[in-house]
């Protein structure tokens, strides 16, 4: 069977196909190549256009400045810091009220559920949420990018049916040996559970990495501005950034343009992506149908 | 201790029946009950804080909350004003303008980027050569792990005016005479949302089709070709039908989330040009809480838009469960 239908003959289908796919892969990457391209090219030349395909005038001149830019590299310190710790805290926290609420003999279960259900269908918006960041000390504090995401209902709801479909006579023998149910959890249930977690883990990965409504809104410090939200700045900065502190040749400064300097910004910040994605998308494809067919 | 923990259940469950233990493990399924407790009240503690405590904050959209210094005393002291704030918001010139925006985007949103995963799997599921189908594949997500800043800085790279390779097209083959400012332009400010998110969200929120393809059955595929179904016909007969119940819990699910928008998406786009087409309810509360200090009006806004949207959840829940048998919740 898989033979013949190997041996078949290419129809119109499967030219259209892969015809579209192919337009489809050079719409997704052209933009990317585009701007690396824009990176490396002399700002005031690029500002002549059609510099699309190849640099014209190669120059490292716009990495220059923004790898002596202090700001970027905070904002890679304030991003790595928080999607670390956040990351961590928040999978350990949310697996915790996970493995509570997927245990049928904890007491109130439905009561309990009910209350964390609840908060995924109604909220007070973002003003009531605001003054509470306000009254609890949050705002202009590392802590705002970790400890409001500790705890979300949904991966809650994810991780608990998965933790209810794991087979209970592990846990119970652990049980009748005197383990905790803390103990359990981390010792048991969680190394078993390695699929849904680190889905859990990468979405809050890509969520804490990509953030910039925060810093936006929760801080006004700017050390403590995220990667993305110092990006933002750069990118809707129309003037190229004077590095305080640190000597550029003045000869740079007479081609360079904020634009292509905004560009050299992006792929800096973009390259961890870029490098990593290929090897997480395997795990993140493979956990999302995890999730996906939890019912 | 074994007191508290028969109070607490009483409160929890009223007179809820526990179950008998064999005496021999009695003391210690006491225990491990007592440390479930405590590990499901942490997350009770949690919620209490960052979801429910900020219920108590509503209470501004019916107080006179604007431009206060101290937004605390508003909630605490500030005067009734009733629904004189719902009322300015009705009232107000922008009303229509961001309602249009809101429902229009999401309409689009709904009729375009909903149905657009779920071809995009049925086609890639359809390439036969393994590599070329696995690198498009990888390929298709790539975007998704953009952050809609760098997405953004590299869209508007591409349709500068003056630079971007994508007016250069347009002029270039005669179809427009001049440069088009994609991003000033109010009345192509959908249509930059929709590509974009389009772009963005199509390899990723094919995933979930996949997956929902993958289980459908062979031998269905085996029967329709004996029977001298076509691969389009297949497509149509086999596949389509088999994923279809998936296909309708997330349209439903969709359907309740008229209202909301991507903030970071929007925000990214947005600039004082373009206001008129861009502004949503979600970007408005933002702007108007958070950068003009209008706090009452921001927080009636934001509430009236969180009924709405709680009610189209529940019906949809409701007419989910009707179509295929199961809810979300």
């Amino acid at each position: 069977m898989a033979k013949r239908r190997a041996l078949r003959r290419y129809t119109w289908f499967d030219w259209f196909n892969i015809a579209f796919m192919s337009l489809f892969c050079f719409i997704t990457l052209f933009p990317i190549w585009y701007v690396l391209v824009g990176s490396f090219n002399e700002g005031l030349d690029y500002t002549m256009g059609g510099v699309w395909f190849w640099p014209r005038v190669w120059t490292l001149d716009n990495y220059l400045v923004v790898v002596t830019d202090a700001a970027i590299w905070k904002g890679y310190l304030v991003t790595i810091g928080r999607t670390v710790i956040g990351t961590v805290t928040s999978v350990v926290f949310t697996s915790v009220v996970a493995y509570a609420v997927s245990r049928r003999n904890l007491r109130g279960r439905k009561v309990y559920y009910w209350i964390f259900m609840f908060t995924m269908f109604f909220g007070g918006g973002i003003i009531p949420y605001f003054i509470l960041l306000k009254t609890i000390g949050l705002l202009n504090n590392f802590l705002v990018y970790v400890v409001p995401s500790l705890f979300s209902a949904y991966n809650m709801i994810v991780i608990s049916v998965f933790f209810a479909q794991l087979p209970d006579s592990l846990c119970e023998a652990a049980r009748i040996d005197g383990a905790g149910e803390y103990r359990i959890l981390f010792t048991i249930v969680m190394p078993l559970s390695k699929p849904i977690l680190s889905t859990v883990a990468l979405w809050s990965i890509v969520g804490h990495w990509n953030s910039y409504l925060d810093s936006m809104y929760y801080v006004n410090d700017p050390d403590l501005y995220s990667l993305q939200y110092v990006l933002m700045r750069i990118i809707n900065k129309s003037s190229v950034p004077t590095n305080p502190g640190v000597t550029l040749p003045p000869s740079l400064y007479e081609t360079i343009t904020a634009k292509t300097v905004s560009f050299a910004a992006i792929i800096v910040s973009t390259i961890p992506v870029l490098a990593c994605y290929p090897f997480l998308q395997k795990y993140f494809a493979s956990g999302f149908m995890v999730g996906a067919v939890k019912e | 201790m074994e007191k508290l923990s028969r109070a607490q259940t009483q409160t929890i469950e009223g007179n809820g029946g526990e179950a008998k233990a064999p005496r021999r493990l009695h003391k210690k399924l006491r225990k491990n009950d007592w440390e479930l407790l405590t590990m499901v009240w942490l997350g009770v503690l949690f919620v209490a804080v960052f979801c429910y405590a900020p219920l108590f904050g509503i209470v501004l959209a019916f107080k006179d909350g604007n431009n206060v210094l101290n937004i605390m005393n508003a909630i605490l002291y500030g005067d009734w004003v009733g629904w004189d704030n719902f009322r300015s918001f009705l009232a107000d010139g922008e009303f229509i303008d961001v309602m249009l925006n809101t429902l229009g985007l999401n309409s689009l949103m709904m009729l375009i980027n909903f149905p657009a995963p779920v071809l995009f799997a049925l086609l890639l599921n359809e390439i036969r050569p393994v590599r070329f189908k696995r690198t498009a594949q990888t390929i298709s997500y790539l975007p998704h792990f953009l952050s809609w800043v760098v997405f953004g800085g590299i869209i508007s790279a591409l349709v500068n005016t003056d630079t971007g390779v994508l007016n250069a097209l347009l002029v270039r083959s005669g179809l427009s005479s001049a440069p088009v400012d994609i991003i000033g332009d109010p009345k192509y400010f959908w249509g930059l949302i929709i590509v974009t998110s389009l772009i963005k969200g199509i390899g990723w929120g094919s995933i979930i089709y996949l997956a929902a393809i993958s289980g459908v059955s062979k031998d269905l595929y085996e029967a329709a070709e004996i029977d001298g179904a076509s691969r389009v016909g297949r497509i149509l007969h086999v596949t389509l039908p088999g994923i279809a119940p998936s296909v309708v819990t997330f349209f439903l699910l969709s359907v309740s989330g008229i209202l909301n928008s991507t903030v970071e998406h929007i925000l990214v786009f947005q600039t004082q040009t373009n206001l008129s087409r861009s502004q949503v309810i979600d970007t408005m509360v933002l702007q108007y809480g958070l950068n003009h200090g209008m706090y009452s009006y921001a927080t009636a806004i934001g509430l009236f838009k969180s009924v709405i949207a709680c009610g189209l959840l529940v019906a949809s829940n409701f007419l989910c469960k009707k179509l295929t048998g199961k809810g979300v919740y």
